[in-house]
């Protein structure tokens, strides 16, 4: 047990530790940025999903006025716009992960890269305008 | 010189073990619930859109194989969701010595099954 809070103390989750300056091609700052934003929408994610999960299972085959009444709801417009924030967020950094393991050309990499990126920005976009639109058309 | 690359090592060259494939499992379930946002922000999109759209999305969904398209997405949820907080759990320092590693990974699984079978009684049922 003692040897668990050590650990956590040097673990890179605080400031301190992450070195300012690298030589080379080191991560100076930026490096963990990544990692950081993976957890911070990973914890959000356990309530947000779970929430998002119990109630799309019984909506997904219910009929269109359900839901659309659901949606209009503030609370529920606002939590399925953040689940779908942070998981799409949290979706394409592990996207982009798998891809940097697997890809090793630039060409692919900087292809993937785009790719990735386009789908997430058009996902997002999307799903944030159809709530909208169900919840101001109310 | 062709190396082989990590998961091609696993049949043959690694022997079995908890922590790796359900580390493998962690980014399968990942990779195949990105792709499920896209059906789940579709189907947002639809209820939006409403109409013919909404139709078609529907009757898709409500099929059998959109049935055990549903029911793939809520295991590869519950598996990630739990594997997730193991995951955070090590970040945070707890749970390294193998033997606990091997324990949280069957807890995993059990409070997979545990949770999937949860969910879809309540969904017949209700």
């Amino acid at each position: 047990m003692t040897k668990a809070t050590s650990i956590s103390d040097t673990t890179a989750l605080r400031d301190e530790v992450v070195p300012r300056q690298v030589r080379q091609f080191g991560s100076a700052r930026d490096g963990l940025r990544e990692w950081r934003l993976q957890r911070l929408t990973a914890i959000g994610l356990i309530p947000l999903s779970l929430y998002f999960a119990a109630s799309i299972l019984s909506l997904a085959t219910s009929d269109r006025k359900t839901a659309a009444d659901w949606l209009s709801l503030p609370v529920p417009a606002l939590l399925v716009i953040l689940v779908v924030l942070a998981g799409i967020m949290h979706a394409l950094i592990g996207v982009r992960s798998v891809v940097l393991d697997y890809v090793h050309t630039r060409a692919r990499l900087l292809a993937a890269e785009l790719l990735f990126r386009a789908v997430a920005v058009i996902l997002a976009g999307g799903a944030v305008l159809a709530v909208l639109k169900l919840f101001l058309g109310r | 010189m062709e190396r082989p690359l990590s998961p091609f090592m696993f049949p043959t060259w690694y022997r079995f073990q908890i922590t790796s494939a359900l580390s493998i499992l962690h980014r399968l379930t990942g990779i195949a619930l990105a792709l499920g946002s896209i059906l789940l922000v579709w189907w947002l999109i639809s209820v939006a859109a409403g109409g013919e759209v909404f139709a078609t999305t529907h009757a898709f969904l409500a099929s059998p194989f959109g049935i055990v398209l549903l029911f793939g997405w809520s295991i590869a949820f519950f598996y990630h969701l739990c594997n997730g907080v193991r995951h955070l759990a090590w970040d945070a320092g707890y749970g390294f010595e193998i033997r606990s590693a091997a324990r949280s990974g069957y807890a995993v699984l059990a409070a997979t099954v545990l949770l999937t079978a949860m969910t879809w009684l309540y969904v017949f049922l209700a």
